[in-house]
């Protein structure tokens, strides 16, 4: 199993637990989290799951895909440095622990 | 394969019985307890029910394919051609082309539409005293917001409504698509095909014109792929959204309690809409195929099998929800199925909702107080979609 650290707009943290391959959108959604929409369930096309992702984390994630860049510059709170989609982040032994913030609106 | 569907009694999954239509649930926590990976011998498919085991299914396309449809009793020609029917990557590119239309950020535009048409609908049965919930209003409301939010001819409605409720259905004594069920599929697929030929010539910045001008790796979308998309939204947006209008009303006329609290409270609306896509979910069951052999729960699956997820099932599932049989409109039913999940998660969630939400706003501001009119109600028979048929609801 792998931890995740998932912190609100309001800065009120949770932790869940996910299995190696899913996605952290994936776990959001199961775990009821509000600070993660994920529109299109996964299929890259609504930037719903946006997440800005703690710095110590960002080197280990794989590199965005076109899309996803594509789908960054559509997010309704403000594209950081550390934008991504939670959709597209695989839990992983290297990712255990990461720590994700989520903006205050998807939609 | 004799048909004879009563001798099959003995495997609780009896699909295709008007008694499941009417009530699945003791099947479904038969199955759940019991047999959670079942190989059910009237469908000829696995059967999962409990919801960690549909959720992992629905989050897993590499092991449970799309690629030879979703519906449980699948039509001619839509495997491969539709959302539905894909898995990704083509599916995702596919969808990338016709999600705005449904997002949620880009739906602003349809509350006062959908309140018109609810006002206008409920104008239309102002003076009976019993009414076509069903015929008069869900489906007018439904119909016209379709075609508003597609930018279809606004002709031919209540035509285009039973052709599309007709091809979600299966007959059951045969257990297949019968040829009232292909004829009304292959109506829905012609009446697509106009719309598509027309819109070839004169396009416009509607969702058919967009899948028509979309480039995916650098080709246009084929005729066959517009053609089933089109006609799959025709299909998921009548018979689904309009089923699932029906079913709301009725849990509220059996829960009056529930029913009075929202004429009060209208804000609690949005949150009874959640409770009731778990609690009485209108897309129970669709289907996938397995690419390779899987065990799960001690069972061998083989490569090729179909298996049945079963969203009905899962959203009552005790181990999720705490006492899954009681309607609680204050429940708060994060992460249920109703709308599917994964990659297929209901295009048209953000709309189904929306228009959910506005009906019922304006639904029980004119009719707060109803009741069945009829205690023994028939049920659409289908292996994919459970809701009431031709429902007649009582005022006062």
């Amino acid at each position: 199993m792998v931890k995740a650290v998932y912190i609100d707009h309001e800065g009120v943290e949770e932790e869940l637990e996910m299995p190696e391959g899913w996605t952290l959108m994936q776990a959001a959604i199961s775990n009821g989290l509000d600070g993660i929409e994920g529109e299109c369930g996964g299929s890259c096309c609504c930037a719903t799951c946006h997440v800005y992702v703690d710095e110590a984390y960002l080197d280990k994630l794989d590199p965005m895909s076109e899309n996803e860049n594509a789908l960054l510059d559509n997010t309704v709170t403000e594209r950081k440095a550390n934008s991504r989609l939670a959709c597209q982040i695989k839990a992983s032994e290297a990712l255990d622990g990461i720590v994700i913030q989520m903006p205050e609106a998807q939609s | 394969m004799t048909q004879q569907p009563q001798s099959c009694s003995q495997d609780p999954f009896d699909l295709y019985s008007p008694e499941f239509d009417a009530n699945p649930y003791p099947a479904y926590a038969e199955l759940m307890q019991n047999h959670p990976c079942y190989w059910s011998e009237i469908a000829g498919k696995w059967v999962l029910t409990r919801y960690e085991d549909v959720f992992e299914a629905l989050h897993n396309w590499q092991s449970y394919s799309s690629l030879q449809g979703n519906l449980v009793d699948e039509l001619p020609g839509r495997a491969g051609n539709t959302l539905g029917s894909m898995d990704p990557p083509r599916h995702d590119q596919l969808r990338a082309v016709v999600h705005s239309v449904f997002a949620k950020r880009n739906l602003e535009h349809m509350v006062e539409p959908i309140r018109q048409l609810t006002n206008k609908a409920l104008d239309g049965v102002e003076d009976q005293a019993v009414f076509d919930f069903s015929n008069d209003v869900s489906a007018r409301v439904t119909v016209g917001l379709l075609c508003a939010l597609m930018g279809l001819p606004d002709g031919d409605n209540t035509t285009l409504r039973d052709m599309a409720l007709t091809m979600a259905q299966t007959d059951p004594v045969t257990r297949q698509k019968g040829p009232e069920h292909i004829a009304a599929f292959e109506y829905v697929k012609d009446y697509a095909e106009k719309v598509i030929r027309e819109r070839e010539k004169n396009p416009g910045d509607d969702i058919i014109s967009q899948m028509l001008t979309a480039e995916v790796d650098g080709a246009k979308l084929n005729f066959a792929e517009v053609q089933t998309t089109m006609t799959t939204l025709i299909m998921a947006g009548v018979e689904s959204l309009s089923g699932f209008l029906s079913m709301m009303a009725l849990n509220l006329a059996d829960h009056p309690e529930a029913c009075r609290e929202l004429v009060e409270k209208p804000e609690l609306i949005a949150g009874a809409v959640e409770e009731s896509l778990r609690y009485n979910t209108t897309a129970q069951r669709f289907r996938r195929v397995l690419p390779q052999d899987l065990e799960l729960h001690g069972q061998q699956m083989k490569a090729g099998d179909f298996v049945i997820l079963c969203y009905g099932a899962a959203n009552r599932d005790p181990r999720k929800f705490e006492n899954p049989d009681v309607f609680d409109i204050h429940r708060n039913p994060k992460g249920h199925l109703g709308f599917g999940g994964g990659v297929h998660l209901c295009l048209g969630a953000a709309i189904g909702r929306l228009a959910a939400k506005v009906f019922f706003e304006e639904f029980l501001k004119r009719v707060p107080d109803f009741t069945r009119s009829d205690e023994a109600m028939r049920w659409v028979s289908s292996s994919n979609f459970r809701s009431p048929l031709n429902m007649k609801l009582k005022r006062g």
